[in-house]
């Protein structure tokens, strides 16, 4: 493990904001970190760059303790918490540079991560004039200055519009090939199960579920299938009445249909009594139907 | 380390407000020289009556030196106020602005991150003063010329034009530690709060309440006096006094390094364990 937090804690005033939490981050995955607003996302990942102390367990970064060992630990660690803040009367490359000097990094570093964040051409400007997908895309730039191990991306394509965020997902799928672990909390669950072989969801602060996506999506006790009938509307009536059918919806005009598992052949039994023909059957869990299963509504998202 | 400073001195240097202090200087010394040019005569004759008939004056008292020497006695509210400015944003503006997110989450530990700010404080107060200095004793000699320097204290002290050279360079040396004290207590009350304004008010009043406490002929106050930092401001008078007060100017400085020294291991023990939420 690259990354591993051990009965990590912590609490404001009487808010649990992170309660015992284990997470073991495999070297080379995407992992991808989810919960609902106010769960504790930001204050572990706040935890493991060694930004806030926990009350009580520790972070592992290749084994060693960043409370114990402080910030000598994110020595291999290029992390992006919330949204890119930096010097804004100052130009992004000088802002790099700042960095870079911080650590001993080369100069030359600053403007390959320029280039590769796709501000190459703008980094003698100020920090002021660039919008804030720049400003995201200087954060992930100061994230990979120091050629991490390990990237900690929080919220990464927070403030970006689609094209900047197909770049940012694209970007950590190819960080990801040349061997970089990256941790990353997102919002967005469709570009989470696009891009991480691993998630771990997160509720008040506890660990809900984690593991694989794939074996996630596999394991998960609700099935969203794909039901192709004959006769869409009445079919939607029949299983809408039923107590054990969560979610039946038509997606451009086929049946989505959302069950526990084991209802599964119950549900071709009940639509075939019902002179309801089905060409079809294709299980389509998503990673926001797990999310949804684990934490209700969507609006907590 | 260096490497640290610079990065910092790049920060304060590109900072609007870090001007602010040497805009004020440059708009209040050509008024206040201005000044000394039209009323010198009457200041002339103020000093002439003082010394009461003892001596025969050739010329005028007036010149920079003396200019620069009254000018220091009336700027011990205006230049601590100055250094705060800066001082307040040292640490306080990392936070509010969300850039700790970026530098702490690197290899480099709290505490040196700590000083390096310290130290461009440091410098940036030392530069504000040298910046007064020059502005009075470098324009004020061109536009006032130089002199002997005549100081009425406890008795005359009359100082050669070298002599007085050496001595306003050794009162602004001591001036600059007195205002690092100055930018050091408000570098702590940064190190606490995430807003400018907190720390650069904190400090303010300090100082006031302590020019207030050494003001009122009080017995409690009386008694508390020692223990009130600003009454060791008045060092750099000593560079002025015959001979020089060796033993008092190590002891007042003594005072103001303990003072430092206290105010920036506070600062220390709260930034070391101040949890980065912003």
């Amino acid at each position: 493990m690259i990354l591993e937090t051990i009965n990590l804690s912590k609490s404001f005033g009487l808010r649990k904001a992170v309660d015992s939490l284990n997470l073991g981050i495999p070297d080379g995955s995407v992992y991808g970190f989810l919960g609902p607003n106010g769960s504790g996302k930001s204050t572990t990942i706040r935890m493991m760059t060694a930004l806030i102390s926990p009350d009580d367990g520790e972070v592992l970064i290749q084994g060693n303790s960043v409370q114990k060992l402080g910030n000598k630990t994110l020595s291999e660690v290029g992390a992006l918490i919330e949204k890119a803040d930096f010097h804004k009367h100052l130009s992004g490359e000088t802002n790099l540079k700042m960095l870079a000097r911080m650590v001993g990094t080369e100069m030359s570093r600053v403007q390959t991560v320029l280039d590769r964040t796709g501000l190459g051409t703008r980094g003698k400007d100020k920090v002021k004039t660039y919008s804030q997908g720049m400003k995201q895309r200087l954060g992930i730039a100061q994230a990979l200055l120091s050629n991490p191990k390990l990237l900690i991306l929080d919220e990464p394509t927070n403030g970006l519009d689609p094209q900047g965020k197909k770049e940012v997902r694209d970007l950590v799928r190819e960080l990801s090939t040349e061997g970089i672990t990256i941790f990353i909390s997102s919002h967005l669950l469709d570009e989470v199960q696009k891009i991480c072989s691993h998630v771990a969801m997160i509720s008040l602060g506890k660990l809900i579920t984690s593991g694989k996506m794939e074996d996630l999506l596999r394991d998960s006790d609700l099935l969203m299938t794909e039901v192709h009938v004959d006769q869409v509307e009445i079919s939607v009536k029949l299983l809408s009445a039923l107590e054990w059918v969560h979610r039946c919806d038509v997606v451009s005009g086929v049946l989505r249909v959302g069950i526990e598992k084991e209802k599964a052949s119950e549900l071709v039994q009940y639509l075939v009594q019902n002179n309801i023909k089905i060409s079809a059957i294709i299980p389509r869990t998503s990673l926001e139907d797990l999310y949804l299963s684990k934490f209700g509504k969507k609006s907590q998202i | 380390m260096l490497g640290l400073i610079y990065n910092e001195l790049l920060v304060l240097g590109g900072r609007w407000r870090s001007y602010i202090g040497f805009i004020g200087i440059s708009i209040l010394m050509p008024l206040i020289l201005w000044g000394f040019y039209q009323g010198g005569e009457e200041l002339h004759k103020d000093y002439v009556r003082e010394l009461g008939g003892t001596f025969m004056v050739v010329g005028s008292i007036l010149n920079s030196f003396l200019a620069t020497y009254i000018i220091m006695n009336t700027l011990w509210i205006h230049i601590p106020f100055l250094v705060t400015l800066a001082a307040g944003d040292s640490v306080a503006a990392d936070g509010a602005n969300g850039i700790f997110r970026t530098t702490l989450t690197r290899p480099v530990s709290r505490i040196k991150i700590l000083i390096s700010k310290l130290f461009s404080t440091y410098i940036y107060t030392a530069s504000l003063l040298i910046f007064c200095a020059f502005w009075s004793l470098g324009i004020g000699s061109i536009i006032l010329g130089t002199g002997d320097l005549i100081v009425i204290d406890n008795g005359i002290l009359i100082l050669d034009e070298s002599q007085a050279w050496i001595r306003m360079a050794f009162s602004f040396f001591l001036a600059i530690l007195v205002m690092c004290t100055v930018s050091t207590i408000c570098f702590m009350f940064s190190a606490m709060v995430n807003n400018a304004v907190g720390p650069i008010i904190g400090t303010m009043f300090l100082i006031i309440v302590g020019y207030m406490i050494i003001g009122i002929p009080l017995e409690i106050f009386k008694k508390i006096e020692p223990y009130i930092f600003v009454k060791y401001f008045n060092v750099w008078w000593d560079a002025f006094k015959d001979p020089i007060p060796w033993g008092e100017i190590g002891k007042k400085l003594g005072v103001l390094g303990v003072y430092s020294a206290v105010c920036f291991g506070i600062a220390t023990f709260v930034f070391l364990k101040k949890d980065i939420k912003t």
